[in-house]
C-alpha cells in the first residue's frame, strides 16, 4: 500500500539520483522534475496504488507517465504560448528514471 | 465638436486593428470549439468500449480519427493559430501517449483493462479540456483587449 509519505520519497529519491548520475545536467533537470512532479503527484501516488495492487501492469504504469508527460507539454503550450516553451523539453531518460523509482518504492513495500 | 468624435473614433479603431495584428493569437473560433467539444464526447463513448475487441469498434474509431483529421487540418490552416494547432499535434499523435496513441495501443493489444482505459480516458479528456479552454479563453482575451482599448480612448 502507498502511503502518504509517497510523493516526498520519490522526490528526495529522484533528486539523489540526479545528484549522483545527472550532476552535468542538475539545475535543468531538477527544474524538469519539480514542474512534473508537482503537476503529477496526485496521479503517480494513484497510479502507484493501481500498479502495487496489479491492477494495471508495467507497460500500462508507463504508458501513463508518459501520458502525462504529454499532458504536461499540453498544459505548457496553453499557458506559455509556443515561443516561450520548448516541447519535449523534459527527456525520455527523465520518465524512465521516475518510473524506475515507482517500482522501487513499490517492491521495497510489498 | 463632430470632427473630433470622428478623428477620435478613428484612433480607437486604428488600435483595434493594430492590437489585433500584433496579438497574433486567432480569434475564438465557435466552430472549432463546437466540433471540439464534440470529438470529446465521441472520444469518450468510443473508449468506453476500449474493454471489447478493437476489431468490433475499429469503424467507429476510423470514422473518429478521421474527423480529428479533418479538424486539425482546418485549425492548421487558421492563421495565428499555432498553439491550438501544436495542441492538436500533441494530442493526435500515435507516437505520444494521449488520444491517437490509446487508438494504437487499443488496435495493438486488441483489449485494454478497465482500470488502464479508466485512467487513461481520464488523461485524455483533461487534455481535450485545456484545448476547450483555451479555445474560450481566445474570446476573454479579445474582449478584454478591445474593453481596455475603448476605455482608454473613450
Amino acid at each position: 500500500m502507498i502511503n502518504n509519505n509517497f510523493t516526498q520519497e520519490l522526490k528526495d529519491k529522484v533528486k539523489k539520483l540526479i545528484t549522483d548520475n545527472y550532476n552535468d545536467f542538475k539545475p535543468e533537470l531538477e527544474k524538469d522534475l519539480k514542474t512534473f512532479l508537482e503537476t503529477s503527484a496526485e496521479k503517480l501516488e494513484r497510479w502507484a496504488t493501481l500498479y502495487a495492487n496489479q491492477e494495471i501492469n508495467d507497460e500500462e504504469l508507463e504508458w501513463l507517465l508518459k501520458s502525462q508527460l504529454d499532458f504536461v507539454s499540453l498544459q505548457a503550450l496553453q499557458a506559455a504560448g509556443i515561443s516561450k516553451i520548448k516541447l519535449n523539453k523534459l527527456k525520455n531518460n527523465v520518465i524512465k528514471l521516475i518510473f524506475e523509482i515507482i517500482i522501487s518504492l513499490i517492491t521495497k513495500r510489498s | 465638436m463632430k470632427h473630433l468624435k470622428l478623428i477620435t473614433l478613428l484612433i480607437a479603431f486604428s488600435f483595434i486593428i493594430i492590437s489585433c495584428d500584433s496579438t497574433r493569437t486567432a480569434l475564438f473560433d465557435p466552430y472549432s470549439y463546437q466540433k471540439t467539444t464534440e470529438i470529446k464526447i465521441e472520444t469518450t463513448r468510443i473508449m468506453d468500449k476500449a474493454t471489447t475487441p478493437y476489431q468490433n469498434q475499429k469503424q467507429e474509431v476510423e470514422t473518429l480519427l478521421f474527423e480529428i483529421e479533418k479538424l486539425v487540418e482546418y485549425e492548421k490552416n487558421k492563421p495565428n493559430n499555432e498553439i491550438t494547432f501544436a495542441m492538436w499535434q500533441v494530442l493526435n499523435d500515435k507516437e505520444k501517449n494521449l488520444l491517437a496513441g490509446f487508438f494504437k495501443r487499443w488496435k495493438t493489444q486488441e483489449i485494454l483493462s478497465p482500470y488502464f482505459v479508466d485512467e487513461s480516458k481520464k488523461q485524455i479528456l483533461n487534455a481535450f479540456d485545456l484545448l476547450i479552454q483555451y479555445e474560450i479563453n481566445k474570446d476573454k482575451e479579445s474582449k478584454e483587449q478591445l474593453l481596455e482599448l475603448i476605455n482608454l480612448n473613450s
